[in-house]
């Protein structure tokens, strides 16, 4: 049996959430740019478009971040789900021009 | 939908912490906001007649351009020239001076220019009221009288607690949703009548919210994303540098401007022309205006780039109807956040979710005193907690306070006539927010309640009385008697509230903070 889930351990899931889901939208936006645009320039119309969509995979990655059961679990997930994403990135040729 | 005990009850606490943090702030921002989707009426009300000469013809205008900058060469830097002239827009002719970094926020001294039936230059500083202006800012600012580089980082973490009360309240409500959803309690127990309508509310205007706190959060944090993105991807992320191209030739007459653009784009319908000179040497100039077809990018207009000098469209990026899916997709996430689409009713709807969004909030920190006070009862305490006590006092003070706040810095427009400041709104602004405030902390909940929501109902009445003693020369239309006619209905539901307050602080549970302290010990608690 598992044990249940708590809210007194928020600080480290929480600050997991908020530095690896910030980590993830950026790594999601730069694959949206490579994607789309094989790079596009900060302030065309994609790259706002990509700016946008941070807001929502960050906030909802510190929203549900406290499904996971411990802090260290969350930091670890989180890391391993930016290395998929940035590996994408990385593997696409990146967005850098 | 089935969801485990555990996560409910861990999302239940959470939601309770974030609201508890947050809600008060996000009360302020939208009553204010709220008000926002009147901007334009309610400049109108405050703004007193205009002291300017009638503004010259489009003809004449470059007469007007050429006076201006020989008085005053530093308004060629950047200067609007006005295609509509209307209570909003009473010069042909506006600059700005002042520190850039305040400009670009909103703030500088307007110089407003007109030509006197002699010909002769005339240039005004006070223009329409700032009043519309001030409560803008106070939404902006959640309520925060300090700058734009303090509040943009305090505003995003409301924003983002905010997401995680969405989504924290939705978690423990969706087991329960379809049995508790239309279920209204409106009986004995207070907290389930107040819990019933919180949830309605927030089922019913869940979307609106998402929109709301995800667009609130990138208004707040757009620099830093942009950076950041700047950063891993752009080798910096510094905009392109502007080539020197010498001196910038004769820009096109405004007139003929308005003839080139509507030549290239026959829809878009020009409202203001804006003339800036970029770093470098070249100069641009930026059309506002709006297509009735299609949502816009700003509260009001939207932009067409061009270059002053031939009139060639430089950039249709936030054009109605001539942008790239992208783009439109960006605009539409303003287009959301602002109603700035479908007109009239949509605002209205945002008027009515924007007032019922800070209902929620208020009922949220209701319940969340209610709660306390069950476990303190549990564990056998009857007197409440100082916190408690704290927490309530400022639920009273602090949303009746902004509304009272507001009622009397718009009201005061009308006596101040030409002399309003946005200092002078702002001071009696934050006086009555903190008047309200520190009274019910003194007083405690139970017997500020009612005292302060007769007050902010009499704070309202200030607004009709205003109109019907300002002089006949203000403008009068129908319309603009809608303002008064809203703040008559909010004062007549302060007034309801105030009575239900006052019966409870008399006959409620006396264990409660909404007890009267000293009241004949009638009425048992349940």
């Amino acid at each position: 049996m598992k044990p249940p889930l708590r809210a007194s351990n928020w600080l480290g899931k929480a600050s997991a959430g908020l530095v690896m889901g910030f980590l993830l939208a950026l790594g999601a936006a730069g694959l949206l740019r490579t994607l789309v645009a094989g790079g596009a320039t900060p302030f065309s119309t994609v790259g706002q478009f990509s700016m946008w969509m941070m807001a929502p995979v960050w906030a909802l990655t510190v929203s549900l971040c406290f499904f996971f059961r411990t802090g260290p679990r969350a930091w670890v997930w989180l890391t391993l789900a930016n290395g998929l994403v940035w590996g994408l990135v990385i593997l696409l040729g990146g967005p850098v021009r | 939908m089935k969801m485990p005990a555990d996560v409910v009850k861990m999302y239940k606490e959470i939601h309770g912490w974030v609201g508890i943090i947050s809600g008060l702030a996000l009360f302020i921002a939208f009553y204010a906001g709220a008000i926002t989707m009147f901007e334009g009426p309610v400049q109108q009300w405050a703004s007193a007649p205009s002291q300017l000469a009638p503004a010259p013809s489009l003809q004449r205008t470059p007469e007007l351009l050429t006076k201006v900058m020989d008085a005053h060469p530093e308004a060629a830097a950047s200067y609007e020239v006005n295609l509509v002239i209307d209570a909003h827009h009473p010069a042909r002719l506006v600059w700005k001076s002042g520190d850039p970094e305040e400009i670009e926020h909103g703030g500088g001294t307007t110089h407003y220019a007109s030509l006197r039936p002699d010909g002769s230059l005339q240039v005004e500083t006070s223009g329409p009221s700032p009043v519309a202006q001030f409560i803008d800012d106070l939404h902006r600012n959640i309520g925060l009288p300090f700058d734009h580089e303090i509040t943009m980082p305090i505003m995003g973490a409301v924003s983002m607690l905010y997401v995680i009360a969405l989504v924290s309240g939705l978690i423990v409500l969706l087991p329960s949703l379809v049995k508790d959803l239309f279920a209204l309690r409106f009986g004995k127990n207070v907290k389930r009548m107040w819990l019933d309508l919180h949830n309605l509310l927030g089922v019913f205007s869940l979307p609106f919210h998402i929109v709301m706190a995800l667009t609130a959060l990138v208004f707040a944090f757009h620099d830093q994303l942009y950076m950041a993105q700047g950063v891993a991807f752009d080798s910096g992320g510094q905009r392109p540098r502007m080539v020197a191209a010498g001196p910038s030739p004769e820009p096109l007459a405004p007139a003929e401007m308005v003839a080139k653009l509507r030549e290239e784009a026959p829809y878009f319908e020009p409202y203001t022309l804006s003339y800036a000179a970029m770093p470098g040497g070249r100069s641009v100039v930026r059309a506002t205006g709006g297509d009735p077809d299609y949502p816009i990018r700003t509260p009001l207009y939207g932009v067409v780039t061009a270059d002053p000098v031939n009139g060639k469209i430089l950039s249709v990026d936030y054009m109605p109807g001539r942008q790239d899916g992208w783009s439109e997709a960006v605009t539409s996430f303003f287009a959301l956040h602002y109603g700035s689409f479908g007109g009239g009713p949509i605002r209205w709807a945002y008027f009515l979710l924007g007032l019922s969004g800070a209902f929620i909030f208020y009922t949220g920190n209701l319940l969340w005193v209610e709660s306390r006070r069950k476990r303190e009862r549990k564990a056998g305490a009857v007197e409440q907690t100082r916190a408690t006590r704290i927490l309530a006092a400022l639920t009273v003070g602090v949303p009746l306070g902004c509304i009272a706040g507001i009622a009397l810095t718009l009201s005061a427009a009308k006596p101040l006539g030409h002399a309003a400041t946005t200092e002078l709104h702002s001071a009696i602004y934050y006086a009555v927010f903190l008047m309200f405030t520190a009274w019910a902390l003194v007083r405690g909940a139970a017997r500020s309640g009612p005292e302060l929501s007769c007050a902010a109902a009499f704070a309202l009445l200030t607004i009709p009385a205003a109109s019907l003693l300002a002089t006949s020369d203000w403008p009068g239309s129908l319309s603009l008697w809608l303002v008064d006619g809203t703040a008559v209905a909010l004062a007549v539901l302060l007034v309801r509230s105030a009575g239900g307050a006052k019966r409870r602080a008399r006959s409620g549970p006396r264990d409660s903070v909404w007890a009267a302290k000293g009241a004949s010990a009638i009425g048992e608690s349940v």
